[in-house]
């Protein structure tokens, strides 16, 4: 599903992240675990596409992502790549059910028409049926990550990528989102790529990656 | 979800600067919309107003200065013309009707016209619109028939409580005094027998008696009176001079002035002249001032000069003034979406990482600026509406101008379309801001 072979992107003065390898299998639920600063979220920009290397290769689905063009990529983004963050990330204009139905909104995967029910039926899932029309600042740290849990998933993309999903929450409240957010892409039979520096929670996965020593400091 | 909407959610959620800033565009566009509103308004009523009469002929001086006070009872009057230079007009084969105006008196600040009974019966046709024109419509009572009988205009008896049967005394000259003030013609007070349906013309403003009541008054004419034993009313189309004879209407005494006109030949300030044809305008004109000693003025040509003179730049300046206000509306909506496009740049970085692709960011933004300036263009058109009616119960009452205030012409439409181009073109520079979203380093910063 995404391999990375040789990827080098240089990060500032003097400091680089380069991947020699790396490979996920359609399907498989991995974390990309490693001290802060090691090159995880890098990594996952490259990934998705929000960055591009200098040097390598970077296939995703089958299709080498790091030549396309801006638009070719905003499109392949859209269509194929769900995204959670540890800030939510959510739309403060717009209401829960909004929010999900903006991550259909900018490809052609789901037809406009199904875009309402989409999300509520997501909304529904992820226990949220009764803050359709809450907008983020009405709802709870919880409640908003399982809004872009729920967003994450609306185009039935094919890989979700997390980005230490459970950073801002309490420790009882991120066990519940995890559970939620495995149990969703379980269902949704997508490949989870989760960016973490919890131990704990990387192994809680069946995949872990390490990320230690992909940054580091060139002449 | 459309790029509409989600432009428009974003207005939304800021709702005080973004009032604000339409606020500032419906400034603009309202002064520039009441500026062409009113003149153009104005100028179609003074035209239309002008086309009643082909010629006005009156004492020389400013021709302007004779239109406006003898066809729209505006300015002081050049001075009077004999009356046997009415009867040599009246008499010309070009003209299908001329009337008599003398001028004088005030009624608290509305002017008494001294005319004819035949200037009622005065029917045109407006040459632009080819609208039927019959100005002197009854609402109450009679025209007037005898000396010191008055015919109100609507305002001047709307505004002065008179009805039929009322008395009232005028006030020597143009000025409007105060209660009290003046030379008061005590002796002389008129009976107002007849009231005129609104017209929407400066016939409103005017009180209208018999010439003779103006000449006994003032005391012209009465050792005239003396010899004639009667006047010849006006010419009319169809009926000769000599078979139009008005009653002979007696001097009376107890005038001021009157030892100075018991030789002095009757005269009148002014004759509203309607031409056999609109062409005979130029020669006509030529043909008065040359052969009396008097001066003619055609009202349409003096008004259109006025126009372009002195409103012409007056317009110039007020639409200046108005788009200079567009260029610093231009501004607040340039720094307003460009603050805001600096506060979300993570919600602009979210959206691509959604697959919003960077001319879809770069449209939401145009949008705004778009909302901005139409909602801006709407306001403003509404308060210049709101302004130029204010502003038209002025001119109503003032000068018996009626302005129609929702005007929408071509010159708005320009102007509204400019405004338009220029919010959207401030918009332009916060939209490229947007287009060029790191969307990596954005969503980074916490």
């Amino acid at each position: 599903m995404v391999k990375l072979e040789k990827c080098r992107r240089r990060l500032g003065p003097g400091v680089e992240f380069y991947c020699e390898a790396f490979h996920a299998a359609p399907g498989v639920h991995m974390a990309l675990w490693g001290p802060s600063g090691c090159g995880k979220t890098t990594m996952l920009n490259l990934i998705s596409g929000l960055l591009r290397p200098d040097e390598g290769t970077i296939r995703v689905d089958g299709q080498e992502i790091q030549d396309f063009t801006e638009g070719r990529l905003d499109r392949f983004r859209g269509e194929r790549f769900g995204f959670v963050f540890q800030t939510f990330n959510l739309l403060a204009p717009f209401t829960a059910l909004q929010n999900v139905m903006l991550g259909m909104r900018f490809s052609d995967t789901v037809p406009a028409s199904e875009w309402k029910g989409r999300a509520r039926e997501l909304l529904e899932r992820v226990g949220l049926g009764h803050r359709l029309h809450s907008k983020p600042a009405a709802l709870s740290v919880g409640e908003q990550q399982r809004v872009a849990i729920a967003r994450a998933l609306a185009n039935r993309q094919k890989l979700v990528v997390a980005d230490e999903p459970t950073g801002s929450l309490d420790p009882k409240t991120a066990k519940t989102v995890m559970d939620l957010l495995l149990e969703m892409c379980q269902e949704e039979k997508v490949t989870a790529l989760l960016v973490t520096h919890d131990r704990d929670i990387a192994e809680r996965l069946p995949e872990q990656f390490d990320c230690s020593g992909l940054v580091e400091e060139v002449a | 979800m459309s790029l509409w909407h989600i432009a428009w959610s974003y207005l939304w959620s800021r709702k005080l600067p973004t009032s604000l800033t339409i606020a500032s565009v419906a400034l603009a566009v309202g002064l520039i919309s009441s500026v062409l509103t009113l003149r153009e308004e104005t100028r179609k009523r003074f035209e239309e107003e002008g086309q009643a009469f082909d010629i006005v002929v009156g004492a020389k001086g400013s021709p302007l200065q004779l239109v406006l006070s003898c066809v729209y009872f505006m300015d002081v009057p050049t001075g009077n013309i004999l009356y046997s230079d009415y009867e040599r007009l009246r008499n010309h084969d070009d003209v299908a009707a001329a009337f008599p105006i003398g001028l004088g008196d005030t009624y608290r600040g509305f002017r008494i016209v001294g005319t004819i009974s035949e200037l009622f019966e005065y029917q045109w046709v407006n040459p632009v619109t080819n609208e039927p024109r019959r100005p002197f419509q009854l609402a109450q009572g009679r025209f007037f028939e005898r000396p010191m009988e008055a015919v109100l205009g609507s305002t001047v008896a709307r505004q002065n409580e008179l009805n039929v049967g009322d008395t009232f005394v005028g006030t020597h000259g143009f000025m409007e005094l105060p209660e009290g003030m003046g030379h008061v013609h005590g002796d002389w007070p008129y009976t107002v027998v007849g009231i005129l349906k609104p017209s929407g013309s400066p016939n409103d403003r005017v009180v209208f008696c018999d010439l003779q009541s103006v000449w006994d008054i003032h005391g012209a004419g009465r050792a005239q009176d003396a010899k004639d034993e009667e006047y010849r009313g006006p010419w009319r189309p169809g009926v000769q001079g000599d078979e139009a004879h008005v009653e002979h209407l007696p001097a009376s005494g107890g005038r001021h002035g009157e030892g100075d006109a018991e030789d002095e030949p009757r005269e009148v300030t002014a004759v509203l002249i309607s031409l056999q044809s609109p062409a005979l305008r130029f020669q006509f004109e030529e043909f008065v001032n040359d052969d009396f000693n008097a001066m003619a003025a055609r009202p349409v040509s003096q008004i259109a000069k006025l126009y372009d003179q002195l409103l012409g730049t007056a317009k110039t300046v007020l639409l200046a003034i108005g788009y200079l206000v567009v260029v610093i509306s231009a501004l607040s909506i340039l720094i307003g979406l460009y603050l805001s496009i600096l506060q979300r740049k993570r919600d602009l970085a979210i959206m691509r990482a959604l697959g919003a692709s960077s001319f879809e960011i770069l449209g939401a933004v145009i949008i705004e600026a778009f909302w901005v300036t139409v909602l801006g263009i709407i306001a403003g058109w509404g308060l210049g509406s709101v302004v130029t009616a204010g502003i038209g119960v002025y001119l109503a009452q003032r000068f018996g101008l009626y302005v129609q205030a929702f005007g929408l012409t071509t010159d708005h439409l320009l102007a509204f379309g400019t405004v338009a181009f220029v919010g959207l073109v401030a918009g332009i520079l916060p939209a490229w801001q947007a287009y060029q979203t790191d969307v990596a380093r954005d969503l980074s910063q916490v």
